[in-house]
């Protein structure tokens, strides 16, 4: 288990608080929320995160420009980002071109996030 | 008038960017339960898988100790099938307990431990030869010791010899000390022994079992449990007899 710190930045609460809550006590995280970019790019400087749970439609600062400058930062380069998206190849291909790893389609299947995180970890 | 307009389409907007806000939530949600529904539909199928395999383990194991006896044929499921039976006419909920089931198939899995030249001796055992006998039922109670999950099977295989007066073994517990689906056994395995063909002689009717099993009723048996065996009709044993020979 390679996977120790998690950030999940959504505008939403609901769906962060989801997140967090799916991935409890799988795999002894550590857990930080953030409602925008710049709050996760904020949060990243101090705390680098080994994944990133990343909504594309947020204030401030979208997912695509979060993701962009968050590979720019050296503690969060390696990071695994995923993004999360609306369906459609559009919204896959802009997620790969800004960085991303792996992305899931909105609304996501728990299960799918589960096995990613799992899968993650036993990479790792 | 105009200013108006646009508050009012402001509010509008509001509203929309909200139930959509909503709309996504539920979505979300189902996502949530469809996966839900899912897993539970898979776990049930898997619990039903690793209860058949289990099923299927414990046949092996009975079938691997009446291998060796060409006697007992399929003894072991039909004594299996004649206990669960008796069980559902004595009015206990073991009849449904799979373990039960487990523990009559497996009674004499002890026999694996027992020489040749003593399990198929055709004159009687000496005193001696008999007390290895009677080992098989703790040989094979320490063999299934530590199988957690076989439970209350494992009592069935100890105390499948005990009697209600007290002189059984290997433990001589007496009356209700002594576990009810092993009292319940104990009939059936005498029924099997009793109506099956030997070497040595021919298996007798189902009415002539009844009247040696009524004889060692309060000796050997549990009346209570002699009682509901006196329920089920000779039809109905021979079908079960049938079905496993």
């Amino acid at each position: 288990m390679s996977v120790r710190t998690v950030l999940i930045v959504d505008d939403e609460p609901f769906i962060r608080k989801l997140i967090a809550t799916t991935l409890e006590d799988v795999a002894g995280f550590e857990v930080r929320q953030a409602a925008d970019g710049r709050e996760a790019l904020d949060i990243a400087a101090a705390w680098p995160p080994a994944l990133v749970f990343l909504d594309v439609n947020m204030p401030r600062l979208d997912g695509i420009g979060a993701c962009r400058a968050l590979r720019a930062l050296p503690c969060a380069e390696s990071a695994t980002i995923v993004m999360l998206t609306a369906a459609g190849p559009d919204a896959e291909r802009d997620a790969r071109e800004a960085g991303a790893d792996l992305f899931l389609t909105k609304p996501f299947s728990p299960l799918d996030l589960l096995r990613l995180v799992d899968e993650i970890g036993a990479a790792g | 008038m105009g200013d108006d307009g646009d508050e009012v389409e402001a509010l509008r907007a509001q509203l929309r960017a909200r139930d959509a806000e909503a709309a996504a939530k539920e979505s979300q949600l189902q996502r949530y339960a469809a996966d839900l529904r899912e897993t539970f539909k898979r776990e049930r199928a898997r619990t039903q898988e690793l209860r058949d395999s289990y099923v299927a383990t414990v046949r092996a194991l009975a079938n691997a100790v009446e291998a060796r006896d060409a006697y007992t044929g399929q003894h072991a499921e039909r004594v299996a099938a004649y206990g669960l039976r008796i069980a559902q006419a004595h009015g206990t909920r073991i009849a449904d307990d799979r373990q039960v089931e487990f523990g009559f198939l497996l009674h004499d899995v002890g026999k694996v431990a027992i020489p040749d030249a003593i399990l198929f001796k055709p004159d009687r055992l000496d005193a001696g030869e008999r007390a290895l006998m009677e080992r098989h039922a703790t040989i094979g109670w320490e063999i299934l010791r530590g199988v957690e999950w076989l439970g209350e099977a494992k009592l069935v295989v100890r105390h499948h010899h005990e009697r209600w007066d007290g002189n059984g073994y290997p433990d001589r517990l007496a009356g209700e000390e002594i576990p009810l689906p092993a009292r319940i056994f104990a009939v059936a395995d005498t029924l099997d022994a009793l109506t099956t063909d030997r070497p040595y002689r021919l298996g007798c009717s189902f009415a002539t079992a009844r009247d040696v099993i009524a004889e060692v009723t309060g000796s050997q048996f549990d009346p209570a449990v002699v009682e509901s065996f006196g329920a089920i009709s000779d039809a109905e044993l021979a079908s079960i007899w049938r079905k496993h020979s």
